[in-house]
This record gives structure tokens, sequence and C-alpha cells, in this order.
């Protein structure tokens, strides 16, 4: 499977007459995207805003984060089973608005939302605060119900993102960049001196909020499955969970996961990168069991030698990891973890809620307990009153003169487990 | 909770749904419960229902109280 990545570069987003890409500017029609995006019952009022880099702006609570991407040839279209017919994508030409993102916002779904500063020193824990981002305020009829509520913002986003890629169907890209994985065999063919190394993909599913779908499938209903890496990039895997917003893999990084795009750097070279695992973290202990029984069972099918594997979330998906980590391990295939620590405000506590000594290579994307002040920024778009109630946030953490205080846990994207932010920890 | 209780020498049982954990955390007796956010209960079951696999849970716990054992024990159906 064979996908072009198209980069269109966004350097500004500004309302427009038209929709449209020109000179690297994003041009919105708000009416035309507002009547795109809306329809949903549950959903009272819709309202747009563009935010950018260095602007003085606070947004939360930031539900998902979402990338604009257009399928410009190849089967299928972006976010398959959810937007488009379930074909299976990353195959062909996908053109993506580099630097524009949609992230939606409005009142709180769960408590579990984040906050994205443009400037100032969240910024500097936020990826999100170095792109151009169309902000879209759902607001919710009273009395709604919890999942609808999740689920009507969460197509919003999409909508908007498809909306939004739209805008990049016939636009020439700035770069081009291949993407291609072969059929097993014939990988090995290719590159038999290499070392065969997957990537397992752990998605959350916890259920109560807590989801991600493939292919418009609740993944807490799959078994442990095999994906080309550049059906991802296409929008196979999304996020729609109201989980601790420092280490939710949200839509736009699921879409540019670093893991798949780096492995794929120094594929054919170092190592044979032959392709994902995805699998979940559910709430029974014997869907536990059985998922990590089946990615170690797929890792050896696949003759593989080493893997990667990434958590999402923290707690009670840990022991996941570490199943996931021993199982494969005892196969005689090596291991590298990636998570993030929850070791408490000074550092000194567990970091993870399970452990094996399997887990003997491990990168963290840093210490989500770590506290953070946050100035008071002259304009708040959504509600920040939901601060001292968000994970991470703390009675009093909303403070009489408007700055924050908040653990970083509640920074979208601060601590990414697939190391999307530039986050690590480290002992001294 | 549960070795700090026991190092006061009064025996505990730790119901859990993720035994995994309880076994790195050095709980002794361990009964597995249903699911991680609802360890004592089932939602889809009906109330009498319920109240029956409540009973039994407790119950089995209440056995594993009693147990003489050597080491970490999971009590399994």
């Amino acid at each position: 499977m064979r996908l072009e990545i198209g980069n269109i570069n966004i350097q500004d987003i500004q309302f427009g007459d038209k929709t449209e890409v020109k000179n690297s500017i994003l041009y919105v029609e708000k009416e035309a995207l507002i009547n795109a995006i809306s329809g949903d019952d549950h959903i009272r009022s819709i309202d747009v805003e563009i935010v950018r880099p260095g602007e003085s702006v606070r947004i939360t609570p930031v539900k998902d984060v979402i990338e604009p991407r257009v399928k410009v040839d190849g089967p299928g279209g972006i976010f398959p089973g959810i937007l488009s017919k379930v074909d299976t994508v990353g195959e062909g030409r996908t053109h993506v608005l580099k630097g524009a993102a949609v992230m939606t916002t409005g009142k709180i779904v769960g408590f579990q939302e984040g906050i994205v500063d443009m400037t100032g020193p969240g910024a500097d824990f936020t990826p999100f605060s170095k792109l151009c981002n169309v902000v879209i305020i759902a607001e919710p009829h009273e009395g709604i119900k919890q999942h609808e509520h999740e689920y009507a913002v969460r197509l919003i986003g999409f909508k908007a993102a498809k909306f939004l890629g739209e805008a990049g169907r016939n636009v020439t890209p700035d770069d081009i960049e291949i993407y291609e994985t072969k059929p097993l065999f014939k990988s090995h063919e290719e590159f038999p001196d290499l070392p065969k190394v997957a990537y397992v993909y752990m998605l959350q599913t916890q259920g109560l909020l807590h989801d991600t779908y493939v292919y418009g499938v609740d993944a807490k209903k799959i078994v442990p499955t095999l994906l080309y890496p550049t059906e991802v990039m296409d929008g196979a895997i999304v996020s729609g969970n109201c989980v601790s917003a420092c280490d939710k893999n949200t839509t736009y990084i699921h879409l540019n996961n670093p893991v798949i795009h780096d492995l794929y750097k120094l594929h054919g070279k170092e190592y044979n990168f032959v392709g994902v695992i995805i699998t979940n973290e559910n709430v029974y202990l014997a869907d536990k069991e059985r998922s990590s029984n089946w990615t170690a069972k797929l890792a050896e099918y696949l003759g593989l030698d080493g893997v990667i594997i990434s958590e999402e979330g923290f707690g009670n998906p840990d022991t996941d990891l570490i199943m996931n980590c021993k199982k494969i391990s005892e196969k005689g295939i090596k291991t590298v973890l990636l998570t993030d620590e929850y070791a408490g405000r000074d550092g000194a506590s567990q970091s993870l809620a399970d452990s094996d000594p399997s887990g003997d290579a491990c990168v963290t994307g840093g210490n989500a307990n770590m506290t953070i002040i946050l100035p008071k920024l002259d304009r708040l778009i959504g509600h920040q009153e939901v601060i001292d109630v968000i994970a991470g946030g703390f009675d009093g953490s909303l403070r009489a003169d408007g700055s924050i205080e908040v653990e970083i846990q509640a920074i979208t994207g601060a601590t990414s487990e697939v190391g999307f932010n530039k986050m690590t920890a480290r002992m001294y | 909770m549960v070795k700090e209780i026991e190092r006061a020498g009064i025996p505990v049982v730790h119901m859990c749904t993720v035994v995994p954990i309880s076994l790195t955390v050095g709980a002794n007796r361990i009964i597995p419960t249903i699911a991680i956010p609802h360890p004592l209960g089932n939602p889809s079951l009906e109330a009498i229902e319920e109240k029956l696999l409540r009973r039994k849970l407790v119950e089995k716990a209440l056995v594993a109280l009693e147990t003489e054992v050597d080491g970490q024990t999971v009590f399994e159906d």
C-alpha cells in the first residue's frame, strides 16, 4: 500500500467570501462552514472563531483537535466508516492543510478535557499552540445525555475538518511525502537481512466517554488486528474520548502519529517496518488478557524481531501496557514502551500502576502531575469555570486574578505518549 | 493500604478487577471482580440477579479471609 501525502502549507486562516486556499492562506466562508456542520438536534448553537499562534487566547475545554485532509486519489474518503464509506483507505494521494486544525469546544462533555493557550508558558506545553486553529464552539441543548453530546461534538469536528480539507483538493502541494508498505512476504523478500519491526498501537477504550473508533467500529469491540500504517493517515482511527487531556491522542495526533512517521524514516535501511498491530484497553480483565494474548500472537505470527508499544491514557491501561510488554517479550521479541508518568507533584511516587522486569526499555512523555501557573490571557473561548473540575485542575485552580494553577495533565497533548510533544522526564 | 493493614497483623482480602496490579503491589488474598467501572456489580443484570452476584462475591471474600495461604493467592471460581 502506497500513499502520497501532499502537504499544503497554511500560514494563516482568515474568514472570506469563499472557502479556498490562496498563497498559503486558508480562507473560510463562515456561514457555509456552519451550515456544513449543523443539523444535529442535540446542539443548540454553533459558532466559529479563528486563533493563531502567539495570540493572547485561551481555549478550554478542548475536546478534540483534527487536521483538515482530503483524499484526491485512491479508494475511499477521509474518516472511513464515519464520514465516508467503509472502503479501505491508505492508498493513492491525500492532501493535507499543514499548519491548520479544527478544535472543538463548548460546554464540557466529560470532566477530562483540556486547555490550549496560544501564548505564554502554557503554549510551550501544547503542540496545538503552533497551529492556526478554526475553533468550533458547539453548545448543546439543556438535558442532553453525555454520550449523545460526545457523539454530536465528535462528528461536528470531523465534518468541519472534512469541509476545510476540501479546499485543498485542487491545490498543488508544497511538498509530497511518499509512504509505502508492501505485503509481508514481499517486504521480507525485499529486505531479507533487516530486522522486522512493528508498532503495537494501544487505543483508549475504557468506555464511558473514553473511546476510540476504527473504521467506525468502537475499538473496545475489536480483537487486535493489523493495519497498513498509511491507513491511519487517512483517518482510519479517530478519537472519541474525553480522557485526560495531556496524554489522549486527539484525532490530529492519530493522523500524524510520530511513531509511524518516524518508523518510516529508516524503513528499508536499518529495519523493515512491516506494519501496525492495533489493540485496545478494556475494563474487563478477560478482555485485557485476550487482547494482550493476541498482540503477542500476531507479533510472533509476523515473525517480528522488535516492537514499539505505545499506551494511551494511564491507570489501568498501564496493565495492558505491561501485559503486552511481558507477553511479547516472552516470545523472544524485543520491546520498547512509550508512556507518560503520574509520579506525583514532586515526581517521587511510582510512575505507573504496574510494572515488570521485561519493560527494560521505556520512553516517557513526562510527568503529568507537575504543576504550572498560566497567566490570565486577553481572550477566552469556551468556558473557563470548568478549570476547577477538569482532570489536572483542583478546587482553587482558577484564581481571582484570572490566572490558573493546574497540573500539566490539563494541557492538551502535554505528555503525549506517542511523542507528539517535546517533553520527557529524566532521572538526575 | 492492603499491605499496611496486613503489616499490623490483620489479614486482608483484596477484591479487584485488575488482578495483575494486585499481584504487583503484593496483596496475599485476591478476589477477581467484575469490571473496573463496577467491580462489585454488573449493571447489565436484573436487580435480583445482581444482588445474588454481589452476595456471592462477598461470601467468597469471607471464605478467602478464613483460608490459610502460603504466599499470594488468587481465589478463582
